[in-house]
């Protein structure tokens, strides 16, 4: 990529923004936030994990810090950003031996979030693509119910340089909708790195019954000129202590696949201590595309993956787990042991009060 | 040139923006009750509108979260209504609730 394209590509990007901020910001003088009197602090959070992992039988020791700072700059700009360090130890001789590895620095994004109005929010910067909402919304360790990746997330998913309008709309008494539309320029620079995408997610939202359904499209605006899809459902019903998740994807030339997971709370079982437990299982499955090995980051063989976890939320942010799960391929056939704690921080930067 | 479809998207955002800012002018009367009380008396039907929303949505993708301090809360709040795409109605509320 020529720099000079990316930084076309970017200033344009940057001008949209600017003139839709500046046209934007008209429009929220007559919008009434009276009912938010406190001020917001700036806040350094983020999560710790440490999940060493056993796959067919080599450990991996991973650990990760992942800070995320938030700052509010006016009344209705957000500045948002989060980097992840993973460290990645193995055995130097496979099995035995000291770990060695290598330390992963990512920005995941860094972004300045204008809220327009009761429709619309628009993001500059680097951000989170949203396609499905796995990237969005679950990927935190200190979120996720099952520790690893799904298989189908190295589809359409990482981080974007752009523009992205998003938005959650009541659309009736037990009806939201929600979207985000983006798109975003190709770019090599280090930490930055992006693909030339145009892409909007859709979703309906029941709030009584908790269940959201939602559809995404990414298309690639360079190389093989991809098109996405994706689907993905959550229901989450009131009265029983269950979560419901399941995604799909599909691009043709790349491979398709879904996830389907289930986690049951406890919160009355008569064992008290139990009540903070939560029992995971998920399956998925994964078909290769037309060109094997054309994303790097999917499976190389169609393959079968189902997983249990038992998740057990400790005070002030701490989750302690344990899973097991099995792999099934062509290739061969293998076993993922994880065990781990996981932790969310919050730190105020300023005056609490 | 392949920018075209990005600048589409955009003009889509901008026009959502500018309709949005006529509606909400328009909606505004009957947009939900701001509670404008002296700081220390508490509005109950917030609160409960607050609780409600909270319980819907503050436990979908993460163990809703225990209460921080006000100023705290309006940052993360605020950061959740751009993630989770929470409604506007969704944010003021759930923030009196976790703020009073
Ligand atoms: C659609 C999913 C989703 C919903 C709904 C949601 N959150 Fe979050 N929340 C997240 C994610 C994802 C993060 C982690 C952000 C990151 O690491 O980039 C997070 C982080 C947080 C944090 C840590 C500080 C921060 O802002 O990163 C707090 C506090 C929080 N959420 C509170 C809430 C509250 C209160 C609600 C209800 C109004 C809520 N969340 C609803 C997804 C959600």
């Amino acid at each position: 990529m020529s720099f000079s394209l990316f930084s076309r590509r970017f200033l344009a990007s940057v001008c949209l923004a600017m003139s839709a901020l500046s046209h934007a910001q008209e429009g929220t003088q007559t919008a009434s936030y009276s009912v938010n009197d406190s001020q917001p602090v700036p806040l350094l959070s983020g999560g710790l994990a440490f999940v060493p992992t056993w796959e067919a039988g080599t450990p991996t020791l991973v650990s990760i810090i992942s800070p995320v700072l938030l700052a509010p700059l006016g009344k209705d700009l957000v500045f948002e950003s989060r980097a992840e360090f993973e460290g990645d130890f193995q055995p130097r001789n496979g099995t035995a031996g000291d770990f060695t590895g290598a330390v992963q620095k990512t920005l995941d994004y860094m972004q300045l979030d204008y809220i327009g109005n009761r429709y619309v929010t628009i993001s500059a910067g680097r951000f989170l693509t949203p396609f499905n909402v796995f990237n969005e919304r679950l990927y935190p360790n200190w979120i996720r119910n099952t520790q690893s990746d799904p298989l189908i997330f190295p589809l359409g998913t990482g981080s974007d340089d752009g523009l992205m309008f998003r938005g959650g709309i009541s659309a009736g008494k037990n009806l939201n909708l929600n979207y985000t539309a983006y798109f975003s320029s190709l770019s090599g620079i280090d930490h930055f790195e992006s693909e030339r995408h145009v892409g909007a997610r859709i979703a309906a939202f029941l709030p009584r019954e908790r269940l959201e359904i939602g559809a995404s499209l990414q298309h690639q605006l360079q190389q093989q000129h991809l098109n996405r899809l994706g689907w993905h459902l959550v229901w989450q019903p009131m009265r029983v202590p269950l979560e419901l998740r399941a995604e799909g994807a599909f691009s043709g030339p790349e491979g398709s696949g879904l996830w389907l997971e289930g986690a049951y709370r406890l919160p009355n079982a008569r064992f008290a201590p139990l009540r903070r437990a939560q029992v995971v299982a998920r399956t998925q499955a994964f078909q290769t595309g037309s060109i094997v090995g054309l994303n790097r980051d999917l499976p190389v063989s169609d393959t079968k993956r189902t997983e249990f976890t038992f998740n057990y939320f400790l005070k002030d942010g701490w989750k302690a787990l344990a899973g097991y799960g099995r792999t099934f391929t062509a290739l061969g056939n293998s076993n993922i042991w994880t065990v781990g704690m996981t932790y969310r921080f919050l730190l105020p930067l300023g005056s609490r009060q | 040139m392949k920018i075209r479809s990005g600048f589409i998207c955009g003009l889509m955002g901008m026009a959502l923006l500018a309709g949005g800012k006529l509606a909400s002018s328009a909606a505004k009367s009957s947009v939900v009750s701001q509670p404008s009380l002296p700081p220390q008396e508490v509005d109950l039907r917030s609160m409960i509108e607050g609780e409600k929303r909270y319980r819907i949505n503050c436990g979908r993708c993460h163990q809703p979260p225990h209460r921080f301090s006000p100023r705290e809360m309006a940052m993360a709040v605020r950061h959740m209504r751009v993630r989770a795409m929470l409604t506007e109605e969704d944010m003021k509320f759930v923030i009196y609730y976790l703020t009073h």
